[in-house]
């Protein structure tokens, strides 16, 4: 009888323990979904402030934009593997007149005529490669400033080889005698002669 | 018409065992000519005509700088985690000068941008737009330290960070004034060439006249 007794009551403790665990489970897998652990590394940059180091006043015509960007690589030999860096610059190189570069006289008039006499057509920044576009195409090895270095100026000496043709320089300065005559014309001149310097 | 059909077969048949025997009858393929391609210059150019008067020229400088730490972060039983994790920093500082220019755009200037009244002359010109026309990056002044057990950075977040430092220097543009600048240099640029072609300083005017886009008249009727 009080064997009986016991089994019946080990019988109904190992029932409410599968129970119990059956809802510890369900609760687990279930009521806490939301549960996500993750490691995580933040990649953006601290604010800081944008100093001006300079301010000044040009007057500069701008006829003709060339945008350009170049894929630039270097190898390092080494024993087992080489060493690749390659990258791609993005440039705009500005063709036209700067007005700081015209003679004093440069614009002579008479009556209803004008003879203007422009610079020559040229490249108006020698600065004009957005290096912090630049995109990492490809990288093994390890590399220092002084090859990223080298590898901008050989990004602006193709840029320079590639844009700066005779053939965009003359179409910079024919759509530069195309627009002072706009402009002059706009300003009540009808008989307009645009002279370039040698 | 079955011996037709027949024939017909049969001479298929044939023109196709030709075919195939022909085929083990040709000459080898000639080797692919293979074309070299300079890997090196990549080259996608895009050439535009314009008519821009660059008035005012901005020389920037900003020390771009990250810190990277590593965290444990996340929910458990609603609870919220943000641990960080004893791995070691990565800190670097990047600097950079930027060149902001403002300018006039001249390619829909006409006769409707000029008014004469007898002597007096006043140009009507469109309100100046900013552009950055270059950034450097002082590849021999960047600093990084690293801790032992984490890798150095590599090109590739380099300039993510660079390219997130000149999102920084376009957002910080309308804090600079450099329209109000480029305005002024306007007149400064513009009036010496008008007094060259006749007019007096004192008659001559440089107005200038915002380009209503569509959102402006939306907000101007909102008001």
């Amino acid at each position: 009888m009080e064997q009986k007794h016991t089994d019946r009551l080990k019988t109904v403790v190992r029932v409410l323990a599968l129970v119990l665990a059956i809802i510890v489970v369900w609760w687990l897998l279930f009521a806490e979904k939301d549960n996500h652990v993750a490691v995580n590394v933040d990649d953006g940059i601290n604010i800081t402030p944008e100093q001006i180091e300079s301010i000044r006043s040009i007057g500069q015509w701008e006829f003709l934009s060339v945008s350009t960007e170049e894929l630039v690589d270097t190898t390092r030999r080494r024993l087992l593997r080489d060493d690749q860096l390659v990258r791609i610059y993005y440039g705009t190189l500005r063709l036209g007149v700067d007005l700081s570069d015209t003679r004093g006289d440069w614009i002579q008039t008479r009556g209803d005529s004008l003879v203007a006499t422009l610079p020559k057509v040229k490249l108006l920044d020698e600065n004009f490669i957005d290096e912090a576009r630049t995109k990492a195409f490809y990288e093994s090895g390890s590399w220092t400033a002084r090859d990223r270095e080298l590898l901008y100026q050989k990004a602006r000496r193709q840029m320079l080889s590639h844009a700066l043709t005779p053939q965009n320089l003359q179409s910079a300065q024919d759509n530069a005698d195309q627009q002072f005559r706009q402009l002059f014309r706009s300003m009540g001149y009808s008989n307009i002669v645009i002279r370039f310097e040698n | 018409m079955s011996t037709v059909g027949g024939c017909l077969l049969g001479v298929l048949c044939c023109a196709s065992a030709l075919g195939c025997s022909g085929c083990h009858h040709q000459e080898q393929p000639a080797e692919a000519n293979y074309q070299a391609i300079d890997s090196v210059p990549l080259l996608i150019m895009q050439i535009q005509k314009c008519a821009r008067l660059y008035t005012t020229e901005y020389h920037l400088h900003k020390i771009i700088t990250h810190d990277d730490v590593v965290k444990l972060q996340g929910s458990f039983l609603k609870q919220n985690i943000d641990v960080k994790l004893p791995l070691g920093d990565r800190k670097v500082a990047i600097p950079m000068d930027a060149t902001l220019k403002g300018y006039i755009d001249f390619s829909t200037f006409s006769e409707k941008n000029v008014e004469r009244q007898g002597e007096k002359i006043t140009i009507i010109l469109p309100d100046p737009k900013v552009e950055l026309t270059s950034t450097k990056i002082n590849q021999e002044e960047i600093r990084s330290y690293v801790g032992l057990v984490r890798a150095g950075f590599s090109d590739a977040e380099l300039s993510r960070y660079e390219q997130q430092g000149r999102e920084a220097i376009i957002n910080a543009i309308p804090r600079l004034g450099i329209a109000d600048r480029a305005r002024e240099s306007a007149a400064r640029a513009l009036v010496p060439m008008l007094t060259q072609m006749g007019f007096r300083e004192e008659n001559i005017t440089i107005a200038f006249r915002r380009e209503f886009k569509p959102y402006d008249i939306r907000r101007y009727l909102e008001m």
